[in-house]
Order: structure tokens, then sequence, then C-alpha cells
């Protein structure tokens, strides 16, 4: 009850739990009250901005504590040795660590297996005993020879032993943990005899095999003709298959180390594969078929591996039809195999389905319009007989929002059923499109869904910690405190953030609130900027989606690094926009002073240089942005998707922004200065005027057919959309800049309408920039009526388009259910 | 493979080449009051979900998981492992009695469903570990319960 009225987040809190724990123990001396004083003295130097304070005060005022329990032998339980190891590898005291784990205190490990193991294993590392690497991987080998990370540390550490010339002292044991390896002979021989045992039971494991090949790759990599002792990769791979073909890991086991196999040998290799596999042509079929689950399996891992090694890839227009016509043979006939599966279940054939679908999608990259139809009503049948597979439901998420078409993937991404950090690490592949598409309620919907989960983030966490302090956990607190900084520096979340925020004043302000009623109720405000930039952290999953492309053609690093740079600039350009946004209101408050030789001691003129000096940023942002488009980058299109930049600033939308600011400045120097400079008044006219024409062409780039018939296929324009998406915006910025200009003109006007009467002159001319404001509004009014007609023009052209009149071979799916789909989605 | 275990949540890990594969979350629990469970011999492992990827299925690593809680309920003492099953999933369940368990009683409804669809009862399936003598931990019910009447 101490603990649950405690909130995990500042040092104060955890310096009160250090006297909470010590007063508690000496009233009643049990230990787990003298260990959350540890605790906190590690969670204190965790936090500590200060490193040095960690390691020279925090961390070893923790250790004295812990020895002094050790001193009066008080050590208990566990988790107090973990502490006691945390404690000292923290403080990089290596050695005594070991000590401690291989000593006595040790023995008290016991809750995870290998548990002193795996610490004195970390800690040989550390220290770079190669020797005691190597025996200890190996004797953990000899106990299961499945466990990868020691054939790891076992080859890492035999090559270390070489490049040091080192040989075993005589008459003394080898290392402490025993028996070394310290030749090449001696690892290839290790090695064979874990496959001589495996080769002996009912159901080998694959570790040996796969160990060996990676034998042979370090080989090949240090230039050691050593390898003809071990066998052709070739051979070993092909072996590999013959024992583990059939299991649905065979294709990722063997990716490994295709690189081992020579291209020349590719087309070879498959053949060979294929020769094994029981497939037997009937009268009806015309290709050769399996008659088993297994060979079924056997059969599909060949199809991946072909298509890794590139042989479709390398096929014709008319071959790679002939292929995708075979995979859903193949698909269709094991449909049979899986007759009792649940509807939770996945179909033994699925994959066939999708590797046919990921065919068409090459062919479309293409040119060829027509396969990205197919691909659809293959998914959809797919989707059919296995519900629950979710590589169906994602790639037609992908392909659907690629067309411009977001109503199906509403529901298709609810189907998913993503739950808690799932809103971190795919929540992208919903949100990037909903907004940008026009499914504002969707787009609010994915926003609120994220938001909610990142926020109780913060609650959940400090509940684990609470959890984790009462179960005396405490290896477990860094990991939450650790997890908790991943979510809140999540790229994501700072974007879900602010688009809701953006979406929000769309379609609020100044409709049903005021702006700045709603930018109250957001608490924003010009000058802060909440976003971690230099902690950013990208947690999506962008493998996702199944591949089974070439290396050359999958998602590299080199992807990964370049999106996530494109997505923060993208940010950058939104969180600016925002702010600048929601400094608006700011500005009609402040002029008191009409004559500005008084500058700010609270701010009067300063909110105009938070303005001017937020529009400088979007400036450079801009820029950046434009830099970093000219390298043209092309993902992968299983891989992240582009931001909106590009349509940002190719269709004018850009430019109209921020000439919107560069208005509100003007005004604002208009405000303060009075009309008496004609100089600002031509200025600002002519910002009238280029808007309205800016905001005309952006209109133009809406119009055409969003669904385009040409030669009896259909190819859709979903740029046509976006750029009507990026239009209700920036006019609505338009808007909101409008109302601070009559906000600013309208006292003017007035005054001097009052002067009018008192000095009963007649011949008072207007300033130009009234005339200049009122023509402006017009035109804008006339230019969103126009906007609205559009839009219901699309509307009628969608709903009365004929798609049986088209051709689309090979369709199983009900042609209707295709239309019913597209007709509703294009609504705004 | 590389076999994580987070103790705290009872929870592993199995990995293969950086992409998690399977992981099962299990406690060690009683029923009831904490203070004289080794008497009313409740102490157990408990798994609360096994899952293996359908990438990483047919290559035994439900059963390895499996005896790796074994062992470790053994260390600590346990009487017994138990579980919760669908009464649907016959894959499972021929699964776990393949790897010793049996079927201890049913709990009606233990399942809600999500939309619609009616609550599935389950199974409670256990083993009797070496502390059970006379296994008399597994001796199944002769009724269904309710999920109110178990803890």
């Amino acid at each position: 009850s101490v603990l649950s009225a405690i909130c995990f987040r500042n040092d104060e809190t955890l310096s009160y739990i250090f006297q909470a724990g010590m007063a508690l123990y000496k009233i009643v001396p049990k230990n787990p009250y003298y260990f959350w004083s540890v605790m906190s003295l590690i969670m204190q130097s965790i936090s500590a901005q200060d490193e040095n304070l960690s390691k020279t005060m925090f961390l070893p005022l923790a250790e004295r504590m812990v020895e002094k329990m050790v001193k009066e032998d008080k050590i208990e339980a566990e988790a107090e040795v973990e502490l006691y190891y945390m404690i000292l590898e923290r403080l990089e005291k290596y050695k005594e660590a070991l000590d401690v784990v291989r000593g006595k205190l040790g023995e008290k490990l016991t809750s995870e297996l290998q548990s002193r193991e795996n610490k004195c294993m970390a800690m040989y590392k550390k220290l770079c005993r190669w020797p005691e690497c190597n025996a200890l991987s190996r004797r953990l080998l000899l106990k299961n020879s499945d466990d990868w990370q020691f054939y790891i540390t076992y080859f890492d550490s035999v090559f270390q032993l070489i490049d040091e010339s080192w040989t075993p002292p005589p008459e003394e044991e080898h290392s402490l943990e025993g028996e070394v390896h310290y030749t090449v002979e001696q690892a290839v021989k290790f090695i064979e005899e874990r496959i001589t045992e495996e080769s002996k039971s009912s159901r080998p494991l694959r570790g040996p095999y796969l160990a060996k090949l990676e034998l042979i790759r370090r080989l090949r990599y240090r230039g050691c003709n050593d390898e003809y002792k071990l066998g052709d990769p070739e051979e070993l791979m092909f072996q590999y298959f013959k024992k583990f073909g059939d299991k649905p890991c065979c294709f990722t086991d063997l990716k490994v180390f295709v690189d081992l196999l020579p291209s020349s040998q590719y087309t070879k290799f498959i053949s060979q594969l294929l020769e094994v596999i029981p497939l037997s042509a009937t009268a009806e079929s015309e290709i050769a078929l399996p008659a088993d689950i297994k060979a079924l399996q056997q059969h599909l891992c060949v199809v991946q591996l072909s298509r890794l090694l590139g042989i479709y890839h390398a096929m014709d227009k008319k071959q790679k039809l002939t292929v995708v016509r075979e995979l859903m043979l193949r698909y269709r006939h094991g449909l049979e195999f899986g007759k009792s599966c649940l509807k939770t279940e996945l179909q033994f054939s699925d994959y066939y389905c999708l590797l046919a679908v990921h065919l068409l999608l090459d062919l479309w990259l293409e040119g060829e319009e027509s396969a990205v139809w197919q691909c659809l009503t293959l998914l959809e049948e797919g989707l059919s007989h296995s519900p629950s597979n979710a590589q169906f439901k994602l790639l037609l998420i992908r392909i659907y929002c690629r067309l411009g078409a977001f109503e199906p993937v509403a529901e298709l991404y609810s189907s998913l059923d993503a739950k808690h950090i799932q809103h971190d690490t795919i929540g992208y592949l919903l949100t990037r499109y909903a907004e940008s598409l026009g499914h504002y309620a969707a787009a609010s919907q994915s926003c609120n869904f994220a938001l909610r989960f990142f926020h109780s983030n913060q609650k959940d966490t400090s509940e684990y910690i609470i959890q984790a302090y009462k179960y005396g956990a405490f290896e477990k607190i860094p990991e939450f405190i650790a997890f908790r900084n991943r979510l809140n520096s999540s790229l994501h979340f700072a974007q879900v953030r602010t688009e809701r925020m953006l979406l929000d004043l769309l379609l609020e302000a100044n409709i049903s609130t005021s702006l700045e009623e709603s930018i109250k109720s957001m608490s924003l405000s010009p000058e802060e900027d909440d976003i971690p930039w230099k902690d950013l952290r990208d947690n999506r999953d962008l493998t996702v989606l199944f591949n089974w492309d070439p290396k050359d053609r999958d998602i590299s690093e080199e992807h990964r690094k370049l999106s996530l740079e494109e997505e923060t600039m993208w940010l950058r350009i939104r969180s600016l926009t925002l702010r600048l946004v929601s400094g608006l209101p700011t500005l009609s408050h402040t002029i008191q002073p009409k004559n500005s030789e008084k500058t700010a001691e609270n701010g009067v003129s300063s909110k105009i240089d938070t303005i001017r000096s937020l529009l400088q940023q979007l400036e450079a942002a801009v820029d950046s942005g434009k830099k970093f488009l000219e390298q043209k980058i092309q993902y992968p299109v299983l891989g992240p998707p582009p931001t909106r930049m590009a349509g940002f600033f190719s269709n004018g939308s850009c430019q109209c922004q921020t000439s919107l600011f560069y208005l509100v400045s003007d005004i604002y120097e208009l405000d303060t200065n009075g009309l008496g400079k004609s100089e600002i008044q031509e200025r600002i006219g002519n910002s009238f005027k280029s808007l309205v024409d800016r905001l005309t062409d952006l209109f133009n780039k809406c119009k055409g057919d969003l669904i385009e018939v040409r030669d009896g296929t259909l190819k859709t324009h979903p740029n046509l959309l976006e750029n009507l998406v990026f239009f209700v915006e920036t006019i609505s910025i338009a808007l909101w800049v409008s109302s601070y200009c009559d906000s600013v003109l309208r006292p003017f006007k007035s005054n001097l309408q009052k002067k009018k009467k008192k000095k009963k002159e007649s011949s008072v001319a207007m300033p130009p920039v009234f005339t200049h404001f009122l023509d402006y509004v017009t035109e804008l009014q006339t230019l969103t009526s126009n906007v609205i007609d559009h839009i219901k023009g699309l509307e009628i052209i969608l709903t009365a388009l004929k798609l049986e009149d088209l051709s689309l071979k090979d369709t199983l799916v009900n042609v209707t259910v295709i239309r019913d789909l597209l007709t509703v989605q294009y609504l705004l | 493979c590389i076999v994580h275990h987070l103790s705290f949540l009872g929870l592993w890990v199995v990995r293969y080449f950086k992409s998690a594969t399977a992981l099962m979350l299990c406690m060690f629990t009683v029923m009831g009051k904490a203070e004289g469970s080794v008497a009313r011999e409740e102490w157990h492992g408990h798994v609360t979900a096994l899952s293996v990827a359908p990438e990483f299925r047919r290559l035994g690593l439900a059963a390895k998981l499996m005896e790796l809680l074994e062992e470790i309920s053994e260390k600590k003492g346990g009487f017994f492992v138990d579980l919760f099953v669908r009464v649907s999933n016959q894959v499972a369940v021929n699964m776990y009695k393949q790897l010793g368990y049996s079927v201890y009683r049913t709990v009606l409804e233990y399942y809600s469903a999500s939309s619609g669809e009616p609550d599935e009862d389950a199974y409670d399936m256990r083993k009797a570990l070496s502390r059970d003598t006379e296994k008399k931990s597994i001796i199944p019910l002769p009724h269904p319960v309710r999920p109110e009447d178990i803890e």
C-alpha cells in the first residue's frame, strides 16, 4: 500500500522510496524493505542526467549496501543476488560479478534455466576471456545442440583464439570452464560429431546442420580453403532440404545461407530439390501435384526459394502469367487438405496464393495495369477460405491504399485485432492513409486508438514497476523503464499526436468552436515543442508483410534509415504548421499600443517573433525536404510507404500554406504601423491575388478521373484524392488566416468610418487593402462552392461506373463485390 | 534458437534469427491463500498462454517449452502443472495429452467470445509432478465447474 501511492516518475520519488525502505527496515528488519532502498539507488543511477553521478555516487552506495548484507550472511532471495550482479555489471566490475555468480551466492540463481551459465558467459565476453567463452559454449552445446546463440559464441571464440595464436597452458586446466577448442580442425570435428549425434535421433534438431553451413561461411569469409573438408554448400543445403523440407521453417533456415550458392547454380539447385518431392500428375491435372501435406510443404518451400533466387524475376510477362496460373492451381488443389481446418487456422496452401499475388504485383509495378485487379480478387479469394490469415489482410490493405481505396481498409485492419504495442508497430498502416485519402472519421478513430494506448502506457508501466518491487523482481525494473521510454520516444506517437490535433482543428475550428477555443482546449501554444527530436525512435515493423524477394529487391537498412529521415522531416513540417496555426489567436490579442515603440516586457511583440521564427524554421524544413526528395527514392512495395511530402510540394499546397503565414506576418506589420505605408498594402494586395491563383491551381490538380477506363482496364488516380485533401486543409488555413485579417482590418475600417462621420468628409479614400481583402474573400467563396460542386460530381460518376464491361480474367470472386467496395470508398 | 526467460512474469520467448517465434507466459501459483498452500498441495506451475508462430510449427517447440516449465516447477517444488484450453481446440488438446496432460475438469463458459458468439468452455488439463507422489492432483472431477468457482 505504500508502493501503490507512488508514481515512479522523478528522482524525488526515488529518494522517498529509499528513505521509506530504510525506515521500514529499522522497524521490521525484513530483506525486501532493505532491497527496495538498494533498488531505488539503481533507478536513480539510471535516470541520473549526470552519468558521473551514477558511477561515483548511486551505484557505489548500492554496492556497499549489498556488501554489508553479504558480509553478515543475510542474503536470502535469488532476486537479491540478481540485484548484486546488476550493480556490479553497471559499475563495469565484470570480474567481481563473475566471482559472485560462480561463488556460493550464485547457487541461488535457479528460476531461470542456465541463469548462472548465461551470466558467466556475458561476463566472459566483456572480459574477452575467449578460452572460457569457448569451453562454456562447447559444454552448453553438448547439453542442447539447438541453442544457436552458443554456436555463434563457439565460433567467435575459436577464431579469436586462432587469431591470438592461443595454445593451452601446459599441465593445467585449459580454462575455468574446462576443455577449449582452438583450431579449425577441432571446430570441424565438434560440429561433425553433433551432426552424427543428431542423425541418430528420431527427431533430429536443426542446429548442428545449420552450424556446419555457418562454419563454411566463416571460413570462406576468412579466405580459408579448409572448406573442402566440410563439403559443398549446395550439397549440404540439398541434404538439409531432404531432412527438413516439410517444415515451414526450412525456407527461413536456408535463406540465411543462400549467398553461399553461386548464382550459376541456382536453376540446377532448384531442379535438384524438385526431384526429391513426391509429386504425381493425374489424368485431370496438367501438373504434378502433392499427395499429402508434407509434399505440399516441401514444394511450397521450393517455390519460395525460386523467388528468393530471382528465378521468377528473370522471366518475361508470359512466363510469369503461366507461373501465376500454376500457383493458383496448386493453391486450390491444396485446399483439399485443409477441409477440416478451423476458422482460426490457416490453410496449408495459403502461401501459394500469396506468391501468385507477389508475381502479379511485380507485373503491375512493371506497368501491367490489369494485374493489380487480379491481385485483389485472388487475395479476397484466399481470405474467404482462410479468414484468419493476416498476410492476406495486410497485403489487401497495402494494395487498396495504393489504389486510393480506403473504405475496405478500416474493416480489414479492425479484423486484425491489433492490440497494445501493435498500435505502435503497425498502426502506421492505417494512419498513413486514413486522412490522406479523405476518411476523416476513420482517421480520428485510428489516432484515438493509438493515443489511448500511448497515454495509458505511462500509468501501466508504473503499475508494472510497483508489482516488480512488491515481488522483488528487480531485474525487470530497468526493462520496464526502457519499455516506457521506447514508447514515449516513438515516432508514431509523435506523428499521431500532431496529426490528431491538425485533424481536430480541421473538423472543428471556426465550425463548431472558434479557432481560439479549439487551441485552448488542446493546450497548444506556439512556443512549446513536445516532440523529443533527438530521441525519436522508429518502432514501426517494416517487415510485417511477408517477403520472399531476393536481397537486392528486399527492404534494406538503407531503406529504413531513409524512411525514418523522411518521416522525421515530414513530422517537422506538420508540427511547425500546427504551431503556426496555434499562434494565430495569440496575435489578435496582443496588440495594444499601435505605435510599437514599446518592445515587450510581457511578450507583446515576442508573439510575432515566435511566429516569424517558426516560419523561418518551416522554410528550412521545406528546403531539407525538397533536397531529400531529389534522391527520388523508391521503397519496395512491401516496405515502408513514402510520406505525403512529395505530393505536398508538387501540388503547390506547401507554397500556398507558407505564403499564408507570410501574409500573417505582413498583416501584423500593417496592424502595428497603421495604414500609412502603401508598400505594405501593395504587398498584401499581391499576396491576396497570388493566393487565389495558387488555390485555383491546386483545385485544378484535383480534377480528372479518379478511375480511368482505358483499353478495357482500370487505372486509378489516387493523387486526385490526395490533392483534394490537401486543398481542404490549405483552404482551412486560408480561412483561419482570413479570420485574423478580418480581426485586424475591421477595427481600422470602423475607426475610419467614425472619423469620416466626425469630420463630415466624404472624400476620405478607403485604403486599397480593404477592397483587396473583400475581393479575396469573395473569390475564396466562389472557389469553395466550385469545389463542393466538383465533389458532388465525383459521387455521381463513380456510382454509375459499370465494371461488368471490363475484362477481368480468372475472376472467381463476384465482380459486384469489387464494385460495391470501390463505389463506396471514394465518397468524401 | 535462443531462449530468453523473463523470470518475474515467467515469460519465455524463443527467438529464431531475431524474430520471436514462440512464447509462453507462465506463473507459479497457488489457489486461495499463500499460507498453508504446501500442506494443501496446491503449489503449482500454471501456463497462462502458449503460442508458436505458424512458420515455426511442427518443430517440437511447444513440447520443449512445456518441458522447461515442468523442469522449473519441479525445482520450485510444485505439485503439478496446469493450463486451460478451449474445448474446440482439438489440435492443442491432443498435443497436451501426448505430453502427459489429462483433463482434470471442465470450466463452463471460461472463454468470453468477441462478437455475438457464445462463450466457450475450457478444459483444465494437468500433469502431476514428482512431488505429488500419489498423483492426487490429477484425479478428474466428476462434474464441471464455473469460472467463479476457481481462483
